[in-house]
């Protein structure tokens, strides 16, 4: 099966590596640990945020050994430090 | 129970001149709404309230303030902890720091979301599931 583009809004130090947005291509039933380990392709410099990085999907925090859902945007939140 | 969370002047030694907050808006609010019903829930508060600044704020400025009222002084301060630590620690908001030298730097508070390892840490708080 053809790859899907996956479109990801970055915040805060994410847009650093990536700008505000960025798209991956990922085979349909993988893992959202899929599009991180894209994303650190992209930018192996990335690597180490991307490693506390969550994923949200309509405003709620997914698992990363998930499948992805049929949404093709997803939010890449970066470590907390409001406060 | 007031808290005010103020902007601090320094950083690790570092001189601060202010903060700029970002936020993931939509998920921020419905987050923090969830933590303030979730603490009126366990510390049987009469009320509860948590508002977090976004954009500049300056030293000393306030940028969150929390709110709880109960019956018993020791249930509103408890639940006064719970909200920030955990507003602080979950919620999608980001602290950019500037700094005196014209540098600038996101900030990280602990990574104990994704850390599964023992570490060390500056502050208390719930241990994320």
């Amino acid at each position: 099966m053809d790859k899907r583009p996956i479109k990801i809004i970055c915040f805060a130090g994410l847009r650093k590596y990536f700008g505000s947005e960025a798209t991956v291509l990922v085979e349909p039933g993988a893992n959202y640990s899929k599009v991180i380990d894209e994303l650190k392709i992209i930018n192996p410099e990335a690597a180490e945020i991307l490693s506390s990085c969550r994923i949200a999907v309509n405003e709620d925090f997914i698992s990363l050994d998930e499948p992805l859902k049929p949404e093709n945007i997803l939010f890449l939140i970066p470590p907390s430090s409001g406060g | 129970m007031l808290f005010s969370g103020e902007v601090r002047d320094n950083n690790k030694g570092r001189e601060v001149t202010h903060l700029d907050y970002e936020a993931y808006e939509p998920m921020a609010n419905k987050m923090i709404d969830e933590i303030v019903d979730e603490a009126i829930s366990q510390f049987r508060l009469n009320q509860a309230v948590c508002v977090h600044r976004l954009g500049q704020v300056e030293i000393s400025g306030c940028a969150v303030v929390v709110i709880t009222g109960a019956g018993h002084r020791k249930e509103a301060y408890d639940a006064n902890r719970y909200i920030i630590n955990r507003v602080k620690n979950e919620v999608p908001i980001w602290k950019h720091e500037f700094f005196a030298d014209g540098t600038s730097e996101w900030g990280q508070n602990c990574d104990c979301i994704t850390n599964v390892d023992e570490h060390e840490h500056d502050h208390q708080h719930e241990k994320v599931k």
